[in-house]
């Protein structure tokens, strides 16, 4: 491609844009309204994704260590348990602490269990962390099989429900904007469609008289370049506004574990703005085929 | 030969019959009149030229590249070589004349230095000097279809076509544009001109080709015969 040919078809994209004013702006507009959809879709999904996520890393493993075990044999456990494939961290709680914690729960310093009981009925635990919590029922049954290690609880049954609402939350989410993509794509070509069909005379005449399909095409593809990230400015600003202000009323609502990581949200919007641009490209490149075809 | 047509047959989608079994050839730097009765034929074996339309049965081949076989990637090269004048013009109307004429040259790629010098030639040879900078809508009817031939003419193309070039125009006018047209073909183009305009043809001593119901009726080389 030619220097001469770029300088012409970003004029032609420009003298484009300007002269259908009422075309643009309803492309922007367009654009504008399925990207704050998406963005909203999408902003929904990271945080119930970050909320389950948190979910998830809150199961653990505990394992509890035979009664009689001495002191040495317990750490030993505790090496053992480290090296399982997939352990991410472990945590030993004394059966005194765990005692201590116990007792607190109960109420107060004054009801002492131990003299009540005559000893600790608690044994030693450890309690283990996987890297990654879908692996929790293997790790647990690998540490089942260490001698010393008198029962392991992982939540069975609660967490096996727990990863499968969250995997079908995860693919429901994903669909869902999978989903507002296309009608997104279906709904920008619609919008550009009418911009293209208002030079098809034009499009036509260029093609008999010798323009390559390219040449017609590179024009439109600029335009709607611009106008997909004009679109997606005008919505990531709606939805910066939105979301902070969302996130300072919240702030004290902590049970709402909102994401507030900059550079995830950095991304997102930036996400969004390449989104509009690639809406716009394919919304053109859809659309102008079949005026092409001369 | 520069056109060759191969028992070429088109019947248009809604079953019309437009053009059956033609057969003929055209040497380079000829000058051909199409005639025929409304309906005859003229523009469908003129689209069939360029490739507007493409046909049902038959072969055709222009500077001996078959123009049915040839992949699409290649349709822009073959027009490229054939210019073209619409019989309603197909004038850009928020283009001034010189724009008009320069976009033929752009949206085939051409450098911006070859065009500032070739746009000023053509429009000098079809007369228009002083009408630069007038849009298609401040033009009359002559005037604007000198625009089409100029713009059919920049690119040098080796054939020219002219689809009732003269169509709504009087009598003088006619004449200047067929006086235009000669000259072109005078410098070396091959021209074919689809026409119903009996009284220039009759004076004019060139080749005649008629259809008739999308057959070719009579193929005079002289135009002696025409009545
Ligand atoms: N795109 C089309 N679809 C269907 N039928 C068509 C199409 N174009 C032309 N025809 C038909 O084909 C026949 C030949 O048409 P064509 O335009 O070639 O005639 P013509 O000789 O150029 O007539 P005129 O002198 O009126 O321009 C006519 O019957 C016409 O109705
Ligand atoms: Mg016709």
């Amino acid at each position: 491609m030619r220097a001469g040919s770029i300088f012409y078809f970003f004029r032609e994209a420009f003298k484009s844009l300007s002269r259908n004013k009422l075309l643009s702006f309803a492309t922007i507009s367009t654009i504008s309204v399925c990207i704050l959809i998406i963005g909203i879709a999408v902003l929904i999904t990271l945080n119930t994704g970050n909320f389950i996520t948190q979910l998830e890393s809150d199961v653990e493993i505990v394992a509890y260590m035979d009664k009689d075990l001495t002191s040495e044999s317990v750490t030993d456990i505790g090496e053992q348990i480290k090296e399982i494939q997939g352990v991410k961290a472990i945590n030993f709680v004394p059966r005194d602490d765990a005692l201590k914690k116990l007792q607190k729960n109960i109420g107060g310093k004054e009801y002492d269990l131990k003299a009540t009981l005559g000893k600790n009925p608690l044994p030693d635990t450890y309690e283990i962390k996987a890297s990654n919590p879908h692996d929790v029922a293997s790790i647990a049954g690998e540490v089942g099989k260490i001698s010393g290690v008198y029962k392991v609880n992982y939540g069975k049954g609660f967490v096996e429900k727990l990863f499968n609402a969250t995997r079908w939350i995860r693919i429901i989410s994903l669909v869902f904007i999978a989903l507002l993509v296309l009608g997104a794509i279906f709904l920008i070509a619609t919008t550009i469609r009418l911009a293209i069909f208002a030079r098809r005379k034009e499009i036509y005449l260029m093609k008999l008289i010798g323009s390559t399909d390219w040449f017609i095409r590179w024009p439109f593809i600029i335009e709607g370049i611009l106008l997909g990230v004009l679109g997606a400015v005008v919505s990531i600003a709606i939805l910066l506004a939105a979301y902070s202000s969302l996130l300072n009323n919240i702030e004290t609502m902590s049970f709402l574990p909102l994401i507030t990581s900059s550079s995830i949200l950095r991304n997102f919007y930036l996400s969004l703005l390449a989104a509009g641009g690639v809406l716009g490209v394919l919304g053109t490149f859809i659309s102008i085929n079949r005026f092409l075809d001369v | 030969m520069l056109v060759q047509f191969y028992n070429v047959s088109k019947v248009y989608s809604n079953g019309v019959k437009a053009l059956d079994d033609i057969s003929l050839k055209i040497d380079k730097g000829e000058f051909i009149f199409l005639m025929g009765a409304s309906g005859a034929g003229k523009s469908t074996l003129v689209k069939l030229l360029f490739r507007e339309e493409l046909p049902t049965r038959g072969q055709i081949f222009l500077a001996s590249r078959s123009v049915v076989r040839m992949k699409r990637a290649e349709v822009p090269k073959l027009r490229r070589n054939v210019g073209i004048v619409f019989q309603d013009f197909k004038l850009l109307e928020n283009k001034t004349v010189s724009e008009n004429v320069a976009f033929a040259m752009e949206v085939v790629g051409a450098n911006t230095r070859d065009i500032k010098q070739r746009v000023p030639e053509v429009i000098k040879m079809v007369s228009l000097q002083g009408k630069e900078d007038s849009f298609p809508g401040e033009l009359s009817g002559g005037e604007q279809q000198r625009v089409g031939i100029a713009r059919a003419l920049v690119n040098r193309p080796v054939l020219l076509i002219a689809d009732e070039p003269t169509g709504n125009l009087d009598f003088e006018t006619s004449t200047g544009i067929m006086e235009l047209l000669y000259d072109i073909n005078r410098k070396g183009t091959t021209v074919i001109m689809a026409t119903h305009a009996r009284e220039l043809v009759k004076v004019a001593h060139k080749r005649i080709i008629t259809l008739e119901k999308g057959k070719i009726a009579s193929d005079n080389a002289d135009g002696e015969s025409i009545a």
